[in-house]
């Protein structure tokens, strides 16, 4: 009879364990794919600069120290092959972006020009979903820090050498408040 | 923000679909079982085909409910390049959610409201109105997109569309059985008159029973998907606002292109807030109430 129970205990502890095993394994996969999605928007954010060099050379010729600035951060990115690197440059590129549209205010022909507008919006959308791909990936490594650092999570975790992962850090311009659009 | 599990949500839709799934499956099979008691073979053989038909139909219109919802609503597809900030929009939503993104269209109504189909995250839909395009601003038509994504996300789409199909099938065979007491001579009446009452009951009672756990368990989901949505936005003002813009439309206009049977799939019921009838969505005020305890 206490046989039979010990039977049943171990089995159900085993199911356990692969439960647990496999939630593990899931949990960093969505990881990695909210990782590579972050790389993928802010590939696209790159591509999207030399069609806004041009752009703007046509009307703004002689800020010419900003655009080269960008073409040349853009270089660097696609060069870059560490996480902290790619970040580093990225938010350079961010900012130098940044700069452009800035200076775009003293050129009212550009301004109104369909393709800059375009592009505009574009960068935009594009900063939005560089956001929320940083959000996924932080509520991802959120959720697997939870299992790996409870109880039993924890237990499993150890056997598999697995610990917590670090949260992305948001770079500080981007915790400006909400843009209002009027 | 109280946090839920999303992820044990998700678990118990899933069970709960098949649940409902292998509910009526015996349900229909006590069906036979009370009618054939009660009349003899012959309505027996009659009442399996009628069965195997509107099973037949159910599946059909479950394999199919969004093409269905969007040909009932007259939808076009949103076009990339036409309404490139439309895709983008829903595009980072579904980043941010972890779902693939959804098809995107448009409902051609100047009315502000939006659904979301499909049977799983990989096949789903989103479809937003013209008017909701031209009246929501970016942060509130993001807080309805959102709410749509978060249904998808959590196989309510599924659930609800299974759970439509049981509420037709069993009104269907209760229909079948009312009707064939027309047919029915004088021949049987010994005990089979108690089944036959038993069996009048059930058909008269369980499409209304059914009906209310439906409707039940869709106001639930409803708040779900709210509190889903600011999950995603992280920001419950463009919902909170969007859904006014909605009740206030609604309240003026009295209008809407939105058919009765659709209606439950849609953010807001129209028909709720026209005639304040009972409806599959919980009272906008409430709503508004819960979204600002975020």
């Amino acid at each position: 009879m206490i046989g039979i129970i010990l039977i049943i205990l171990a089995v159900i502890v085993i199911f356990v364990f692969i439960g647990l095993y496999n939630r593990i394994i899931e949990l960093e996969n969505r990881i990695d794919n909210a990782a590579s999605q972050i790389d993928v928007q802010l590939k696209k954010r790159a591509d999207l600069v030399p069609n806004l060099v041009e752009t703007v050379k046509g009307y703004a010729a002689h800020e010419k120290g900003i655009l080269e600035r960008v073409t040349e951060l853009r270089t660097q990115l696609m060069k870059a092959k560490d996480i902290q690197t790619k970040t580093k440059v990225g938010n350079q590129l961010q900012e130098a972006l940044k700069s452009i549209f800035a200076v775009a205010e003293n050129y009212p022909n550009l301004k109104a020009n369909e393709n800059f507008l375009h592009l505009q919006q574009e960068l935009s959308d594009i900063e939005d979903k560089i956001a929320y791909a940083r959000q996924f990936f932080n509520d991802s490594v959120l959720a697997f820090n939870n299992l790996v650092e409870k109880f039993p999570g924890n237990i499993v975790a150890k056997m598999m050498n697995r610990t917590e992962k670090n949260y992305l850090e948001i770079p500080e311009s981007d915790k400006e408040p909400v843009k209002v659009k009027f | 923000m109280q946090k839920v599990n999303f992820y044990d949500e998700i678990k118990r839709n899933k069970v709960l679909s098949w649940f409902l799934l292998i509910f009526s499956v015996v349900f229909t099979a006590l069906f036979i079982w009370v009618i054939s008691i009660a009349f003899g073979l012959d309505a027996y053989i009659m009442l399996i085909i009628a069965i195997v038909i509107a099973f037949l139909t159910s599946y059909l219109s479950y394999i199919n409910s969004d093409k269905i919802a969007i040909a009932m609503a007259k939808a076009f597809p949103a076009d990339d390049v036409k309404y490139r900030h439309l895709n983008n929009m829903v595009e980072g939503l579904a980043i941010a959610s972890g779902i693939p993104k959804p098809k995107v269209y448009i409902m051609p109504s100047p009315e502000i409201n939006a659904f979301a189909t499909g049977k799983d995250p990989k096949h789903a839909v989103v479809c937003v109105t013209k008017g909701a395009l031209e009246q929501l601003t970016d942060s509130e038509l993001e807080g309805v997109l959102a709410h749509e994504l978060s249904h998808i996300k959590h196989y309510d789409i599924r659930y609800v569309t299974i759970a439509t199909v049981v509420v037709g099938l069993v009104s269907i065979l209760s229909q079948i059985l009312l009707r064939s007491l027309w047919f029915r001579g004088s021949d049987d009446r010994n005990g089979n008159a108690i089944f036959l009452i038993i069996g009048i009951a059930l058909a008269i009672i369980s499409p209304i029973i059914l009906r209310l756990v439906y409707f039940a368990i869709s106001r639930k989901r409803e708040f779900m998907a709210d509190a889903g949505s600011v999950e995603i936005t992280r920001n419950p003002k463009g919902l909170i606002s969007a859904l006014r813009k909605i009740e206030q439309f609604y309240k003026l206009n009295k209008k809407t292109l939105v058919s009765k049977s659709t209606a439950p799939m849609y953010i807001s019921d129209p028909y709720a807030i026209m005639a304040k009838a009972f409806s599959t969505h919980p009272p906008l005020e409430e709503r508004i109430k819960k979204l600002e305890q975020m």
